[in-house]
């Protein structure tokens, strides 16, 4: 009875354990050479997108003045609704202490549209990317996302190294 | 069907639609929005602590040991305040297999300032990091060797790093704008202290995000700042201390990262200073020095770091980042009375722009890195004529790209540093781009955005945290 009972968690943690370690596939991004289009917004089969913003705290500024908060030339940096630059309000921001910032992502309401990504890449260190969520993701054969992506950004990686997540990934070039 | 029936389903029906519209005129299809209004963040309410800063207080002296030389670089963007080096000293265009003269290195605090350079001495602010102290550092500009120190305890937090400033030399003072607006003045050789002035305390100021930017400016023994606050622009006297005159800010526009550029157009020597809010043109002698001479709000942006661009034909070329793009003005003078005329406005990615370091106007043409917004030429060094700035004469190539760091020009050769600490010299030319050489300065180098410095043949250059003299000479 114990050798059976043995026997019968040694293959399913076996099973589970190939699952993990096998050479399976999954689709992410590359953040460092997304251009942040707009398309992983619109081009998912899922709706809203598989794809959402992703914040990389260790290389975030924290900034009061935030580029992937703040609508350019906003007219106040506060959390009013006419200053913040996501059209779904996922982002949301919280006084640490001067002069800092921290921003959270509602992953709910992200919807992947890159509007931020550009705004913290194009002002500030870069730490809001894109990733592509597997809990969501159907990881569809053909990605329709990546099909129509103009930087290539998107391609198959090891489901062991599902996500490219800046700060603790490092772009290999 | 009996017209009894009918009418029970009519009714029926009726009965139902008019439920039905009561229901839809009722029901409020956003009652589960939540409302988004500002002080959802919970942002503290001003500043909270303000430290009393005992500017000048504490002093060093490390050496009196250095060689005089010659030459000098007393202020940002040197004494013509065009980034343009006037030495007849000749310099490398190539580094040769050797790699860069590297004279010396020296740690510093994290931060973008950068030195002034006179006559074989080299000053720069340095933040302190472990006593939290703001220092002015006096090096010997052959060798390196610290001679003396001068500086005042301040807490400031690391935000994009702390110094930012350049100082302003001349023969007998030096002034210097501390992250917190803590403005010091020297005597330049000896380094005693001659006055202290706090803008925030003293002007009621907000200290520009990332900390102050401007580097002050020393006019015929005057030091002239831009406070914002209660007043726009200050002139204190170098040797007294004592305030000249004060430029009333009706406006209550606000301090920048620019920094006020002496201008002379129409008769008039003016300073001109692209702030928080606008533009504005103030005189620089006369029985109104100190008093507006013209200005604009066309120009406001929250955050603006490039110093405005003069051209002698009253022209001028002021630009920023964070999406603001470009803007040219055009000065008239008519009867000893000044307006500004927008020329052009546009977005980064329609012509010349920049988001930290000011262009550079040569040979009548301006010369510029655009930003990272700067659509498909962005990062590239470009080259315009000022009557079409949206119109690129050239740019340095998809394969040439630079960041933020600083460029300019010292005998007919343009040096470019990049982000990561590489250097570049290109010719300067209104027809193309031609790269001379390029080589990796500082290794693992990291933001090296202060603005350089030049004399004797001897380059200053930083990244974040370290400075380093290289001999340029030929």
């Amino acid at each position: 009875m114990r050798f059976s009972l043995l026997l019968s968690l040694g293959t399913v943690s076996a099973a589970a354990l190939r699952k993990v370690t096998t050479d399976d596939y999954v689709w992410q991004i590359d953040p460092f050479k997304c251009t942040q289009c707009g398309r992983c917004a619109t081009e998912c089969v899922m709706s809203p997108s598989a794809v959402k913003c992703v914040h990389a705290f260790d290389l975030c500024g924290y900034c009061d003045l935030c580029g992937g908060y703040l609508k350019p030339d906003a007219n106040a940096r506060s959390t009013a609704a006419e200053n913040q630059l996501c059209p779904t309000a996922a982002i949301e921001r919280r006084f640490i202490e001067e002069p800092y910032f921290e921003y959270h992502i509602d992953e709910d309401l992200c919807i992947g549209c890159a509007k931020c990504v550009a705004g913290c890449t194009s002002f500030g260190n870069g730490s809001l990317h894109l990733q592509i969520i597997h809990d969501i993701c159907l990881n569809c054969n053909e990605c329709s996302i990546a099909r129509v992506c103009p930087s290539d950004a998107i391609s198959r990686v090891p489901a062991s190294e599902a996500y490219k997540v800046k700060g603790s990934w490092t772009n290999p070039t | 069907m009996t017209i009894r029936k009918l009418n029970i389903i009519l009714i029926a029906v009726g009965t139902i639609a008019l439920v039905t519209l009561f229901w839809w005129l009722s029901a409020d299809p956003t009652k589960d929005f939540t409302v988004n209004l500002e002080g959802a963040d919970n942002r503290g309410e001003g500043v909270a602590f303000v430290q009393d800063v005992n500017i000048g207080e504490y002093f060093e002296e490390f050496s009196t040991d250095y060689k005089p030389l010659n030459e000098t670089w007393t202020n940002f963007r040197g004494a013509d305040y065009d980034n343009i080096s006037k030495s007849p000293v000749k310099l490398i265009d190539k580094f040769g297999p050797e790699g860069p003269k590297i004279m010396w290195s020296v740690e510093l605090g994290e931060g973008h300032s950068g030195a002034a350079i006179y006559k074989g001495l080299a000053y720069i602010l340095d933040y302190n990091e472990e006593e939290r102290a703001d220092r002015l550092r006096c090096f010997s500009l052959l060798d390196g060797t610290e001679q003396w120190s001068r500086g005042y305890d301040v807490a400031v937090k690391r935000n994009h790093g702390m110094s930012r400033t350049i100082p302003a030399v001349t023969e007998d003072y030096i002034v210097t704008i501390g992250p917190k607006c803590h403005v010091m003045c020297l005597d330049r050789e000896t380094g005693n202290f001659r006055w202290g002035l706090d803008i925030v305390k003293e002007y009621q100021n907000e200290i520009p995000f990332w900390y102050t930017g401007q580097c002050p400016l020393i006019d015929n023994n005057v030091a002239i700042l831009a406070a914002g606050g209660s007043k726009m622009m200050v002139a204190v006297d170098c040797e007294s201390g004592e305030k000249l005159w004060e430029t009333p800010n009706p406006n209550g526009w606000k301090m920048s990262h620019s920094s006020v550029i002496p201008f002379t157009f129409g008769g008039r020597k003016m300073y001109v200073y692209s702030a928080i809010g606008g533009l504005l043109g103030v005189a620089a002698d006369g029985p109104d020095v100190g008093t507006i001479l013209w200005e604009t709000n066309a120009w406001t942006h929250s955050v603006v770091a490039p110093s405005p661009l003069c051209m002698p034909d009253g022209k001028i070329f002021v630009t920023a980042g964070y999406g603001a793009g470009s803007m040219m003005v055009q000065l008239h003078e008519n009867n000893g009375e000044f307006s500004v005329e927008v020329i052009d406005e546009y977005t980064p990615k329609d012509g010349l722009a920049c988001e930290q370091q000011t262009p550079i106007f040569w040979n009548g043409y301006l010369f510029g890195i655009l930003p990272k917004d700067g659509g498909p030429l962005r990062n590239q060094l470009v080259c315009v004529n000022p009557a079409d700035t949206k119109k690129v004469v050239w740019s340095s190539g998809k394969e040439t790209r630079f960041g933020l760091g600083p460029y300019f020009i010292a005998d007919n050769k343009m040096f470019i540093l990049n982000d990561d600490g590489t250097l570049t010299i290109a010719r300067p030319s209104t027809e193309k781009y031609i790269q001379l050489d390029q080589v990796k300065v500082i290794e693992d180098g990291h933001d090296a955005w202060a603005p350089f410095a030049l004399a004797d043949g001897y380059l200053l250059m930083r990244d974040s945290k370290t400075m380093v003299c290289i001999d340029l000479n030929k």
